[in-house]
């Protein structure tokens, strides 16, 4: 403990001094990995039926959507029902780490209003329960395709790429939406359609590959789809990654991550007297 | 774990602190309850001076008690000077440690642990993992709640909250402490102990800030009052003067409800 001497002065739109906001949440990263931890224990993810309904919540998910589509468009064989998995379980990264972060500000007034830390911990520690959620599902994934008797590969390992894309997009969202939330309050009822909206527009029930040219916006206003459609690639059909596509995801994630990320540091502030 | 203040050195400077802000008519700060705003004209928010160009040194060795009605902006300036609310003008200087107003924020996850809820409110508030377990045991000892630290908070009475709240405060141990209205629940075995704690920790040389409206502890524990009343100093100076100056200005007297925490 340093005698620093803290000095509070007015309030000025705009961003904290970085490199200290950076050093206190440096310090604060127990708090992080503690208050997820905390999370799953209280919604009992650390239990043995908690990790099974993890787990079986998307795949029978994935059971139902693969019926449909298979009286929809009368065919499906095993790799669609691999692509329509871990397609599902990568969305519920995505939107899981959206729709827990966007509440963490706003649920947690008495926390905010009375201790003094810096407050985008609270969306990386829904991030991180969001990413605690999604792992047990990788093995489950494996186990699949196995089963399926769909080939392993190489390739295989440039999902951990797109992870890593998919957890900066998904924590960017949640940051940008948390802060849309301690102004306006009813955006968490918007949720569920905005994730009902990306789940369809993006390459989960369908293949990117399918979808024909007068569609192919989709591509580039849907973040979503780069996301998924190279983690099919590689964890699906053992690809090698189209690099212009990944390009493309981590530009789409790291820009949603600098907007929210600015968004929220220069308004975090604030937040003491908003919530 | 902290540096030795000498006592009379200047703990806390606060000078010309105003803080302003908005609360919303409408409960709701909804996109529809903004839209509907918009179409009437009609402003939804409501301008609050939660504290007017209030100056207060507090110096290391000091106990100040802060009094004042419902609404004076009492906890505002805790939380203006633990860093949690920024002022509107004005500027606060603290120089060491605060302790962050952890009493009121133990609980704020009633789903957790009595545990959990001291850790990760520690932890929030920038203290390390060892440092608290090396004071949980104390915590919990102080607290008195047995078995239940580890029984989630939804199942407290308000007693044990208070209870609770209070240990964390008064046992992790920054230069400037600040006890915002810990005392005024608990039966009064634990008031009496929580009495005879304070006291304790007056000895050492830190700056020790008590919100209460438990006049009789203002009276028996400060050794310097401020007077806060809607936002403004009202009074500042010796525990009898500025007690005796509240108590008239309530017109209440000197009854025995007032001396004891209610």
């Amino acid at each position: 403990m340093s005698k620093a001497v803290e000095v509070y002065e007015p309030f000025r739109a705009g961003l904290p001094p970085l490199g200290r906001y950076w050093r206190s949440l440096w310090a604060r990263r127990s708090f992080i990995n503690e208050y997820a931890r905390s999370e799953l224990h209280a919604s009992h993810y650390d239990s043995v039926f908690g990790q099974l309904w993890l787990v079986l919540n998307p795949l029978l998910l994935s059971a139902i959507y693969f019926v449909m589509i298979r009286i929809i468009s009368g065919s499906g064989d095993s790799t669609r029902y691999a692509h329509l998995t871990a397609s599902l379980f990568l969305f519920y990264l995505i939107s899981n780490a959206m729709n827990s972060g966007t509440r963490s500000i706003t649920s947690s007034e008495n926390l905010i209003l009375n201790t003094a830390f810096p407050r985008i911990a609270l969306p990386l520690s829904t991030t991180v329960v969001a990413l605690f959620k999604f792992l047990p599902t990788i093995p489950v994934f494996l186990i699949i395709k196995f089963a399926l008797g769909l080939d392993f590969g190489i390739n295989m390992l440039w999902g951990s790429v797109i992870v890593v894309i998919a957890l900066v997009f998904g924590l960017g969202i949640a940051i940008l939406i948390a802060t849309a939330n301690v102004y306006i309050r009813d955006i968490s009822n918007f949720l569920p359609y905005l994730n009902r909206v990306l789940l369809y527009l993006s390459p989960v029930l369908f293949e990117a590959s399918s979808v024909d040219d007068s569609l192919s916006f989709l591509k580039f206003v849907n973040p979503f789809f780069p996301i998924l459609n190279s983690w099919s690639r590689a964890m699906v059909h053992n690809e090698a990654l189209n690099w212009s596509e990944v390009g493309f995801a981590a530009l789409w994630a790291f820009g949603i991550f600098l907007i929210g990320t600015y968004l929220f540091l220069s308004r975090e502030r604030e937040f003491a007297v908003r919530v | 774990m902290s540096d030795y203040h000498n006592s009379g050195e200047l703990a806390v400077s606060v000078k010309n602190l105003g803080l302003v802000y908005k609360t919303t008519i409408d409960k709701k700060l909804s996109l529809t309850n903004r839209i509907r705003s918009l179409g009437r004209g009609t402003k939804q928010t409501r301008i609050v001076n939660a504290l007017d160009g209030v100056n207060l040194d507090i110096d290391y060795g000091s106990v100040l008690g802060v009094v004042g009605a419902n609404g004076a902006g009492k906890s505002t300036m805790m939380r203006v000077i633990s860093g949690i609310l920024p002022p509107t003008t004005g500027r606060v200087e603290v120089y060491g440690k605060v302790s962050t107003l952890l009493a009121l924020g133990v609980g704020f996850n009633k789903q957790l642990t009595g545990r959990q809820n001291v850790i990760l409110g520690g932890l929030a508030s920038g203290l390390s993992r060892d440092e608290i377990e090396a004071h949980f045991e104390e915590i919990a000892d102080f607290a008195e709640l047995g078995e239940a630290i580890d029984a989630p908070m939804r199942t407290y009475s308000s007693g044990m909250y208070a209870r609770l709240g209070f240990s964390v405060a008064v046992t992790v141990k920054p230069d400037i402490l600040i006890v915002d209205e810990a005392l005024s629940t608990g039966d009064a075995r634990f008031k009496e102990k929580s009495l005879a704690k304070l006291k304790e920790l007056r000895g050492d040389n830190r700056a020790l800030i008590l919100v209460s409206h438990a006049l009789g502890t203002i009276r028996e524990v400060c050794n310097d009052v401020a007077w806060l009343h809607k936002g403004k100093l009202i009074q500042r100076g010796k525990p009898d003067d500025v007690v005796d100056a509240y108590q008239d200005f309530l017109a209440v007297g000197k009854s025995a409800v007032v001396n004891e925490d209610v």
